[in-house]
């Protein structure tokens, strides 16, 4: 579904991410680990769109969304999330999970305007779909807070809810488990599985090692910009080259 | 994972509540209404006049909120956009002799056209430089009355025909009223409508967050660009009004004084806020008023207002309202 094919990402002079490949199947979950500064987050941008990759190129569904606006790339069923959060802080939870149906909501700015039926169905569905989603991960009771006062646990299942919402193919999350308690984490990994399960293809970029042992099928290792291990997260686990980026050599 | 039971459970709570909710609101706004049309039996010709002003101003005030408030962005175009609606509302009548619902919709559309321009440096540039943008906009705009001098009459401005149509309710300070106050209602009607939809929640995604917003789809520059169209649509026939309601239009009335005033009502009304702004617009065009027996307290009252409000109540009169009245909290309110 996603093919990354040796992007190389720059930012002025130091290079981030070195010739990358890597691919992402349906139903799959990848996960990118790498000491800080490996280039994880730089690599998530170069594909999302929010850094233009140097060289190399990146596929989806065979075609190339490679230097196209991040919007352009949401509008294909792409959705991330944020490292240092992506929620809307100042909306609703419902008008966090009301924006992942921007491009689906059928309203014209005429049809708003002059209160047609037609938008205000449009609007009325969006909104009925939102709270399904809601629902659907438990969580339709946050609906009316301010998404700024929610946990960070709570706050990522929103930003997945918003990306689930669209009806999302490849879901892109930057260290989702970043200041989530243990109990969060295992849910999140749940839910992780249970997409998977669905046929939604994830990567994630995580440090949380037992996030990413118990949900990934493959994990890839950066560092310093460069891929230094592809496999299963046992295997990973045994790599000589992985320990040595983390803990130095012997 | 899921909990079907307790998602029903609040799902029916919700629609009671919001049901309950629509039906005061529908009732507070049918009060509303009724007051607002009898009004102009309780009030004198100059009282008249000043509520003319107020629902003038409730109109900018919106209009200017939409960009500083909901979009969130640092443009003080507004006097301009009010100039460029009046000015066009006044030389369509004159020069083609335009019809005036006619040259209430040139307003519209000049201040829209300028909005569409204020937008497109929006794109580039943020914060303190956009401010300092806009603001060279407006003084542009005003050489430009000076200076066109041949279009647009000069420094010393010029009479707008008074439609006859206006007269028939007796007086014309009413006949500009009701007109006034259709034309406001249809205006802040739809722009709450507006915001309510996707696209006031796209303008509000931009102000909270640009990336974010861009990641779900959102294109920044499109939200800008409406968000600012419509803010000089409304401004601009605001402008439309202002030229009726004085009979003249003198390029001096859209300067740094006029853009002052505007953004006081929107801080002191609170951003984010469609109440807010109308009950900033009343209280900051009817106070000056009161006060204009006193010489030179107009000023002072106006300035120690607009400090005591952003130092006690930041959010203003429409974050007083959603903190002590739930049932008149507007979605998408500035927190």
């Amino acid at each position: 579904m996603l093919e990354v094919r040796s992007i190389t990402v720059r930012f002025a002079g130091l290079t981030a991410v070195s010739d990358l490949s890597f691919d992402v199947g349906e139903g799959e979950i990848l996960a990118i680990m790498g000491p800080n500064g490996a280039g994880k987050t730089s690599a998530f941008n170069a594909i999302t769109g929010f850094a233009r990759p140097a060289a190399g190129e990146v596929l989806f569904d065979g075609r190339s969304i490679t230097g196209l606006k991040p919007d352009a790339i949401a509008a294909l069923g792409i959705r991330r999330t944020f490292q240092n959060n992506g929620i809307l802080r100042e909306m609703s939870v419902l008008e966090n999970v009301l924006m992942g149906l921007e491009l689906s909501t059928a309203s014209s700015m005429a049809g708003v305007v002059f209160g047609l039926p037609s938008s205000v169905r449009a609007e009325q569905e969006a909104v009925a779909a939102a709270y399904a989603q809601l629902a659907s991960l438990g969580v339709s009771a946050l609906a009316e807070r301010p998404a700024g006062s929610l946990s960070f646990g709570q706050q990522r299942l929103v930003e997945i809810c918003r990306a689930l919402v669209s009806g999302a193919r490849l879901i892109m999350l930057d260290e989702p488990a970043v200041g989530l308690s243990p109990m969060e984490r295992l849910q999140l990994g749940e839910v992780l599985r249970d997409l998977a399960a669905r046929g939604i293809a994830i990567v994630l970029v995580e440090h949380v090692q037992d996030l990413v042992m118990a949900v990934s099928d493959r994990v890839l290792v950066l560092n310093y910009g460069k891929k230094i291990a592809e496999a299963a997260p046992e295997e990973v686990r045994r790599n000589k080259l992985v320990l040595e980026a983390y803990l130095g050599t012997a | 994972m899921s909990k079907t039971a307790d998602s029903s459970a609040t799902g029916n709570y919700r629609v009671n509540h919001l049901a309950r909710g629509r039906t005061l609101r529908g009732l507070g706004l049918a009060t509303c209404l009724a007051l607002l049309l009898g009004l102009p039996l309780l009030v004198n010709e100059y009282q008249q006049f000043v509520v003319n002003t107020m629902v003038i101003y409730a109109l900018i005030a919106v209009g200017f909120n939409v960009v500083l408030g909901y979009l969130g962005q640092l443009a003080f175009a507004n006097a301009a956009f009010f100039g460029v609606g009046a000015y066009a509302t006044g030389l369509t009548m004159v020069h083609l002799a335009l019809p005036l619902p006619l040259a209430l919709l040139a307003a519209g559309a000049a201040g829209t056209v300028a909005g569409i321009a204020v937008a497109l440096p929006a794109l580039r540039v943020q914060g303190h430089y956009l401010a300092i943008f806009t603001l060279a906009f407006g003084e542009l705009m005003r050489w430009v009355y000076v200076h066109a001098d041949a279009v647009t009459f000069g420094p010393s401005g010029f009479n707008v025909p008074r439609p006859a149509a206006l007269g028939l309710l007796g007086s014309p300070e009413r006949g500009k009223y009701y007109l006034f106050l259709a034309v406001a209602i249809i205006a802040i009607g739809a722009t709450v409508r507006l915001l309510r939809s996707r696209f006031g929640r796209a303008f509000v995604a931009v102000r909270n967050n640009e990336r974010a917003a861009a990641s779900l789809g959102v294109s920044v520059a499109r939200a800008k660009i409406i968000a600012f169209g419509w803010s000089g649509f409304l401004v601009g026939v605001a402008g439309g009004l202002y030229a009726l309601l004085n009979g003249r239009v003198t390029p001096d009335s859209f300067g740094l004084a006029q853009l002052l005033l505007n953004f006081a009502i929107v801080m002191i009304g609170g951003l984010g806020s469609v109440l807010g702004s109308i009950l900033g617009a009343i209280l900051l065009t009817g106070a000056p008023e009161l006060l204009r027996n006193f010489a030179g307290i107009e000023e002072i009252v106006f300035s120690l207002l607009l400090i005591g409000v952003l130092f006690f109540m930041p959010k203003g009169i429409g974050g007083l309202i959603a903190a002590r009245i739930p049932a008149l909290r507007e979605p998408l309110h500035r927190e």
